[in-house]
């Protein structure tokens, strides 16, 4: 088991949003969260990577509190990509893609043989290549997202979590998106937790799913049994009428 | 093929900045040429010491305080994710202003002489006093544009009780608190330039070890946290050595304007990268140029008659500024 929270509640402020939430990623899994706009499917995601306080339960990751972990050791086991938009200035992608070398940089942050290796694979991987000497803040919306991917893949963590990484990106984008996270799952054994708003995608991409709503965990397992009809029309109140006219 | 583009700038900057140096020993309102130092006038008396007593401590001050001045602004900057901040304008230099003033004029009224040592530290705390007030507004107006509005009034606040004190203490003891108070580099001495060299080194030493967790705090403060920077820790090195810098200036000379928020700018685009590792002694050593160049414009234009140095930095910084805003509407940044 890579990463299993026990009974975990958490919010802002010592505020519960969600509670008892108990979920398990494996190596090589990817887990979506899926659940309406401020269902909390952030807050989860941020507390797992360390920004939020937890407000009770546990977070273990292989099998040891992840309190115990030192933010180095964290830095180089855990990868997160956000929504919110990083500001760069003069920053080419490859340098955006550089700094996901951090963790195993020397003290001035000089990237060694191995580092430069790391990043040209990353790079290679999300298909970059054509793009990566360009100005990050000149580049599209959908490659900007492959370039943070990039960077989360040459940090060479053991669990990548994603937030709505999919959202702003058109149709194509989305799909060659999410082949680059199934190849790192079944390739490389990266454990996936990811957030989506794409319901189609997220049924076809998924190990586990996990649908969250009114402060808790309302589904939890395979994707089969959770995507059906009566379970997303309740997840997200689509009355009958409307469901059967949409779907 | 960029090393080579850094290595070339930086030998520029730094022959400029000898240039600068020695331009600012030899001209001024006393008229000495070169070929009289050379043949041997350096000796006499007067000549040595508008030379070595008065312009050498006045030039290496400017060099000094200018080069801390501008990695304030740089550090401001990236702490406030602001590309306006700096510590004129976010009016800190305006509160070390203020708790100088006060200290001067309580120890003049005691009859002792405070060292330098003292004057940086009442200026620190005058820093950072207004700094804590300025962070705990600026929680709760998050808005960059807003954030300069706040700093700018409570420069102002500070200024005028200063401005207050001042007028009311007109001592023989503070002839020259309100020369200081405008900002100016006139009345260095040896001594001073001694503890701001030390001072500022050290500042400077710690910036650079600043330079890895800076290169990615830049981005974000989650991005940051994500790849395993003490950000609470970082936040904590980066408004105390600010502070630190811009207390060394207003201790020695008083507030000056612009050069922290203009000179950052100026190297970033004639350098054209973001790594702070270039920027760090970059925007120190053009910070000295510009402010060793303003220095000498403030004492020689209109001699005998001497501007203060907020003037002339003023007329080169702020369109700057202007500059950046325009680019940053423009959405480059």
């Amino acid at each position: 088991m890579l990463l299993q929270t026990d009974n975990l509640t958490v919010g802002y402020d010592g505020r519960a949003v969600i509670q008892d939430i108990c979920l398990n990623v494996n190596k090589g899994e990817i887990v979506t969260l899926i659940g309406a706009n401020g269902s909390g499917k952030s807050t989860i995601l941020k507390t797992i990577a360390g920004y939020l306080e937890k407000i009770c339960g546990s977070i273990f990751f292989m099998e040891k509190e992840l309190a115990y972990f030192s933010r180095k050791e964290k830095a180089e086991r855990f990868s997160v990509m956000l929504t919110e938009k990083i500001r760069t200035e003069l920053m080419s992608c490859r340098e955006v893609v550089e700094t996901g070398r951090y963790p195993y940089t020397d003290y001035f942050g000089r990237l060694s043989q191995t580092d430069r290796q790391a990043v040209d694979e990353a790079i290679q991987l999300v298909d970059i290549e054509s793009f990566a000497d360009k100005d990050f803040s000149q580049i599209s919306d959908g490659q900007r997202q492959r370039v943070l991917l990039a960077k989360a893949i040459c940090q060479q963590p053991d669990i990548l979590i994603l937030d709505e990484p999919t959202s702003y990106l058109d149709i194509h984008h989305k799909i060659r998106f999410l082949e680059v996270i199934r190849k790192l799952a079944t390739e490389k054994q990266m454990a996936v937790l990811i957030s989506m708003h794409e319901l189609d995608f997220a049924e076809k991409i998924s190990d586990y799913t996990v649908a969250v709503k009114d402060g808790k965990v309302v589904h939890y397992g395979r994707p089969c049994d959770i995507f059906t009809d009566e379970n997303i029309r309740i997840l997200f109140d689509i009355p009958k009428e409307l469901y059967d006219k949409y779907f | 093929m960029a090393k080579y583009r850094y290595g070339i700038l930086f030998t520029l900057l730094l022959l400029t900045m000898v240039a600068v140096l020695i331009g600012n020993i030899f001209i001024g309102s006393a008229d000495i040429s070169i070929k009289e130092i050379l043949f041997g006038k350096a000796y006499e008396e007067t000549v040595y010491n508008i030379l070595f007593r008065i312009r050498l401590p006045r030039v290496l001050g400017a060099c000094i305080l200018g080069g801390a001045l501008a990695l304030s602004g740089y550090l401001l900057q990236t702490f406030f994710h602001n590309p306006i901040a700096g510590p004129f304008i976010l009016g800190i230099s305006s509160g070390a202003k203020l708790i100088v003033a006060i200290v001067m004029i309580f120890s003049a009224s005691l009859y002792f002489r405070i060292s330098s040592a003292f004057m940086i530290v009442s200026a620190f705390l005058g820093s950072m006093v207004t700094l804590v007030l300025v962070l705990i507004i600026s929680r709760k107006v998050r808005n960059t544009a807003l954030l300069v509005v706040v700093g700018v009034m409570i420069g102002y606040i500070c200024s005028a009780v200063t401005d207050f004190i001042v007028t009311f203490a007109d001592d023989s003891d503070i002839v020259n608190l309100r020369n200081w108070s405008m900002g100016s580099f006139s009345g260095m001495t040896m001594e001073n330039v001694g503890v701001m060299a030390v001072v500022v080194f050290l500042c400077l030493v710690m910036t650079f070890l600043l330079a890895k967790p800076i290169s990615v705090y830049q981005l974000g403060e989650n991005y940051a946290l994500n790849l395993g920077v003490n950000v609470k820790a970082l936040k904590v090195w980066l408004i105390v050595l600010s502070g630190m810098f811009s207390a060394c200036v207003t201790a020695f000379a008083g507030p000056v304007s612009f050069v922290g928020i203009a000179v950052p700018h100026i190297i970033k685009a004639i350098f054209k990268t973001a790594k702070p590792l270039i920027l760090i002694p970059a925007c120190f050593m053009g910070g000295s140029i510009f402010c060793m160049v303003c220095d000498m414009i403030a004492r020689t234009v209109f001699s005998p008659t001497e501007l203060s140095i907020s003037t002339v930095t003023a007329i080169f910084g702020s369109p700057v500024v202007i500059w950046v805003m325009l680019r940053k509407k423009k959405g480059q940044f």
